[in-house]
């Protein structure tokens, strides 16, 4: 027993060295890798592929708020839900929308702002408070979302959802893009997905990400050095929130429709377990977690009907067996 | 036309029938003549509930399907067929990458199932864009039938607009003349409301009130009650269903309003999944629906029987839209004999599937792509020590208008 | 001006359910710092067990008792065998997402043992039927509700504020690191607490069984509910956990009343509200972090 397990922590120790050492070209074969896969794959693996990339991001941004800032945030889907039904307004087809226009310069500024504006107004009162009480102040403004979503009918189109969102085009005058087949809104949402991961790292290794990891780590501390941390984690709620919003967006256009679902306590849920069995305060880890936990309850539900429990399960494991989360497993702590 | 058919066999059973023993004679021997295409069998993707609130209605209706395909030897028109069972979860983004499966992985030639519309209009445009089959055999939201209507999905079940637009007709003549409505404030609840509303209005009745509900959890219902008990009127017209059905119908009861205001409500509200948990608080409730256990034909007859000693439980209305929804795909592959591979001709023989159901006489819209189907009246009542809804009134067949004219 | 007295008594008997659930969310939190996410699914679990409990003996006060037991146990083996494990101050975030796990089980079991049909609970013979009350019928078994929640209360209060025990407990919520110093088994305390904040869940149960029937999905509505009470009035306090109750039993019910589709949204505004002006709730322990 010794023997083994001593074994399995050297395997460990230099799978971590390897991946230290090397982790430039573990990136470009990821990358490689990612622009072949829809050649490599039959549509339906596709599909899963851009539904794991949008849980991704969103996902990502959630991260910056739980594992770089130390904000446990349970409604965070208001702002993915807002991101799909900004953009469903704007570009459905359906009698409720404007039906504007489908193409991405005009309607991404507009979920950008929309989110932007919210995350402004939702930050500003949900930041009063920190811990279990922002994990409830913040449930319980996406609840009250969720609330909206399926009252005001006229606009949103109540319990039944906004339905007939096209998927998007990116052009100016005569030069135009169209994303209506799969693989070309999966190179789409791989974009997206890049743009926030490098994006992401710049931020939490700027002076700007310390000060977060900072206040993560002791918020006391860093008020007596001499920082407004409340700005600090405003801005990190607002670029989160942002983040998400576009997430949104893309589930919309991905899957035609923006529903009340979209915005639920147990979407957020849903981001919380794939950051915490990922491996939170990493960019890699929510990205491991989104994979893992939509995948492996659309795998195992076609097999037993008990899919909850599983999640449950994989869950309880990592929080007591492995709080780093899967990344963690593989990286030394900071 | 329905009705003109002999009441033994008709010549679709009978061809059914034998081709039932034919198969099982000839099988090998065909299966080895038939070309590769015929001998792959005939697969339906079925996309249900099987967690969560509505798991019973995923399971029955499961479990009618699989009834009515066993009964026929699983295959038709030179087909064996199969089923393969999803559960959607009812989560709209969970069904429809869950439909990508059974659709592009497994290659299904139908999709059926789908409890809630809001899955279902979640799904409108993924099979619209696919161009394939969904056999909707349960979510009611009357706009697919109607501005989202796609040759692509046909339902086997009903539209809200149907059991109730005839109900308030009927309401008006034989309970009162005003009333008071409550139902949950999402789609159905809405869908529900307005058809009664219309016809009951159309003949002069007056509505005293109206009262939405929180949607998705109702919770304690007792404030709804008594605002009903402080108006005091001539009749209630509620719509719920599962959990809130029971809730809404039990407190109705603890408040001692069962035997004092006539509880009048569409008929899922009072149906046979929810009854045994209501008990006597639902006795005496008027409702309508496209089924009810008790009605009096051959064939619901040996349907309910049937799912009885196959489950151990009473059928239900669910379990009746799945047992037909089988019976539509079977019918559809006898009719284009087993050749799923042309979409738009299955779409053409859809439109003139009719057969007689357990519910009646079951005609397959072409318009509205919605049965049209007989609506009958029921009274809860006790038989033989149990509640059931017992037919008081067979209203006639009717079908989804196809617009928002009639509510 | 009836119908408004009908519905303050509708209040009283919705706010007295949430009570017994609230006080021992609260108490747990109390001691432990622990948000227990599962304590919905023990509610469920609790009326389920109670539920088979009558039809089994059909002894209604009998069920009453014994549901609350065997949760309990379960809710000590529990905390005994793996929550004492992630307590701390960096665990706790870890303590909630375990709870969550837990909920999630739970919830399949629960359905995998009794089904997902919906199941009522007959209220106990003594308690059936209707009184007349302002010109109309109010039931029996709604005012006993009231008398349960006003009892429960009364025993605790008694419990914590004038026993020993009680003594122990205040000194714990305060400082749980001092108390062990004074020779107290602070492990035994928790486990306890946990067991008596979990049977406190299943009792509730037991009581709401004739009222809201047993449901899967019912854990997570009643869990959202009690976390509101808790965040209004203010958690670790029985004060808190009583008032509390008593506000989001009232604005559910008149929310209902005059704006009914709007009653959820009313419960979380009131609950965003109270966390934006008084961040440790309204009767809370001062000094949250």
């Amino acid at each position: 027993m010794g023997t083994e397990r001593t074994k399995i922590i050297t395997h460990i120790a230099t799978a971590r060295s390897w991946l230290a050492a090397n982790s430039r070209w573990v990136l470009i074969l990821t990358l490689i890798l990612a622009l072949i896969f829809p050649f490599s794959v039959k549509t339906y693996i596709l599909s899963l592929g851009i539904e794991v990339l949008i849980f991704a991001i969103f996902a990502m941004s959630l991260d910056l708020l739980l594992g770089y800032t130390g904000l446990p945030s349970l409604g965070h889907a208001a702002f993915f839900g807002l991101g799909a039904y900004i953009l469903a307004y704007v570009s459905s087809n359906s009698e409720l929308a404007l039906g504007l226009t489908d193409n991405l310069l005009i309607t991404l500024p507009i979920v950008i702002l929309g989110t932007a504006l919210s995350a402004v107004i939702l930050g500003f009162l949900a930041l009063r408070t920190s811990g279990v009480f922002f994990l409830m102040i913040t449930l319980a403004f996406a609840q009250m979302l969720f609330s909206i979503a399926i009252r005001w009918s006229s606009v949103t189109g109540g319990s039944d959802g906004m339905t007939g969102v096209p998927r998007p085009t990116l052009g100016i005058g005569t030069w135009h893009l169209s994303f209506t087949d799969r693989a070309d809104f999966y190179y789409l949402v791989l974009a997206f997905f890049c743009i926030t991961w490098f994006l992401l790292r710049y931020i939490v290794r700027s002076p700007f990400g310390l000060a977060l990891r900072g206040i993560h780590a002791n918020e006391q501390r860093m008020r007596g050095l001499g920082y407004n941390t409340f700005r600090y984690k405003f801005t990190a709620f607002i670029v989160s929130g942002v983040i998400a919003g576009i997430a949104g967006m893309l589930l919309s256009q991905y899957f035609w429709h923006a529903v009340p679902h979209n915005l639920f306590w147990n979407m957020s849920g849903q981001a919380l377990i794939m950051v915490v069995v990922g491996g939170p305060g990493t960019l890699t880890g929510p990205v491991i977690g989104a994979t893992l936990m939509r995948l492996l309850p659309n795998f195992a539900s076609t097999y037993t009907e008990l899919s909850e429990t599983l999640m449950g399960l994989v869950l309880i494991l990592f929080v007591l067996l492995a709080p780093g989360g899967i990344f963690g497993i593989f990286h030394k702590k900071r | 036309m329905t009705k003109e058919k002999p009441a033994g066999f008709n010549r679709r059973e009978l061809l059914q029938a034998t081709a039932t023993v034919a198969a099982g004679y000839t099988a090998v021997p065909l299966l080895a003549a038939c070309s590769s295409s015929d001998a792959r069998p005939a697969k339906i993707g079925v996309l249900l509930p099987y967690s969560g609130i509505y798991a019973v209605l995923g399971e029955s209706i499961t479990e009618g399907i699989r009834m009515y395909l066993d009964e026929i030897g699983n295959q038709s028109g030179g087909r064996r067929i199969e089923i393969i069972t999803e559960d959607s979860q009812m989560m709209p983004d969970v069904a429809q990458q869950k439909a990508r499966k059974l659709v592009e992985q497994d290659e299904v030639d139908f999709v059926a199932g789908i409890v809630s519309t809001g899955v279902l209009y979640g799904l409108r445009d993924y099979f619209d864009s696919a161009k394939k089959l969904l056999i909707c055999a349960n979510a009611g939201g009357n706009k697919i039938s109607r501005e989202l209507r796609t040759p692509y999905i046909w339902r086997t079940s009903f539209s809200n607009w149907q059991p109730n637009w005839p109900l308030g007709d009927w309401a008006y003549k034989n309970v009162a003349q005003k009333v008071f409505m409550s139902a949950p404030d999402y789609g159905a609840g809405h869908n529900m409301v307005d058809a009664f509303a219309n016809s009951f209005q159309a003949l002069g009745g007056q509505i005293l009130g109206m009262q939405f509900t929180p949607f998705p959890t109702m919770g304690d219902p007792a404030p709804f009650i008594t605002e009903i008990q402080g108006l005091d009127p001539p009749m209630v017209f509620c719509f719920y269903s599962g959990a809130s059905a029971v809730s809404f119908v039990q407190s109705y009861g603890e408040f001692g309003l069962t035997d004092n205001i006539p509880l009048v409500c569409a008929g899922f509200t009072v149906e046979e999944d929810v009854l045994p948990a209501q008990g006597t608080a639902a006795l005496g409730a008027l409702s309508s629906l496209h089924w009810s256990l008790l009605i009096d034909n051959p064939i619901n007859k040996r349907f309910t029987a049937a799912y009885k000693n196959r489950t151990g439980k009473d059928a239900n209305v669910f379990a009746v839209q799945g047992y037909d929804t089988g019976r539509v795909i079977a019918e559809l592959l006898i009719a284009v004999q087993g050749d799923t591979s042309d979409v738009n001709r299955m779409i053409d023989y859809l439109a003139g599937i009719s057969f007689d159901s357990p519910r009646g006489p079951f005609n397959l819209d072409s318009q509205s792509q919605n049965p049209s189907q007989h609506i009958y009246v029921r009274r809860v009542d006790e038989v033989d020590g149990a509640l059931h809804n017992v037919v008081i009134e067979d209203l006639g067949a009717f079908t989804d208008p196809g617009d928002n004219s009639l509510g | 001006m009836e119908t408004l007295v009908i519905q303050t008594l509708n209040g009283l008997v919705f706010s007295m359910l949430l009570f017994v659930m609230a006080a021992g969310l609260s108490l747990i939190f109390g001691q432990m710092d622990v948000i227990n996410l599962a304590h919905g699914s023990f509610y469920l679990l609790g009326g389920y067990i109670g539920f088979t409990m009558i039809r089994q003996y059909e002894n209604y006060w009998l069920a009453l008792i014994i549901a609350p037991v065997i949760v309990g146990t379960i809710g000590f083996i529990i905390e005994y065998a793996i929550l004492r494990r992630i307590y701390g101050r960096h665990h706790h975030l870890n303590q909630v997402l375990f709870t969550f796990g837990l909920a999630l089980v739970a919830a399949d079991l629960i359905r995998w043992n009794w089904g997902s049909y919906v199941i009522t609970v007959a209220a106990p013979p003594q308690l059936q039927g209707q009184v007349p009350f302002l010109g109309i019928q109010f039931p029996v078994y709604r005012l006993a509700v009231i008398t349960f929640g006003l009892t429960i209360g009364a025993i605790l209060w008694i419990g914590i504020e004038r026993t020993r025990i009680g003594m122990i407990l205040r000194a714990g919520v305060s400082d749980a690191k001092l108390l062990s110093g004074f020779g107290v088994n602070i492990q035994l305390v928790f486990s306890g607490v946990f067991a008596m904040g979990t049977a406190l869940a299943a009792l509730a149960g037991v009581i709401g069984a004739p009222i809201h029937s047993l449901y899967p999905g019912l854990d997570f509505e009643i869990l959202i509910l009690t976390l509101a009470v808790v965040v209004v009035g203010g958690l670790g306090t029985l004060k808190g956990a009583f008032l509390g109750s008593l506000l989001i039993g009232m604005a559910d019910t008149f929310g209902k009343t005059f704006l009914p589709e709007f009653a959820l949204f009313l419960i979380f505004a009131v609950m965003a509200s109270v966390l934006i002006l008084r961040p440790s709730g309204l009767w809370g322990l001062r000094g949250q972090r």
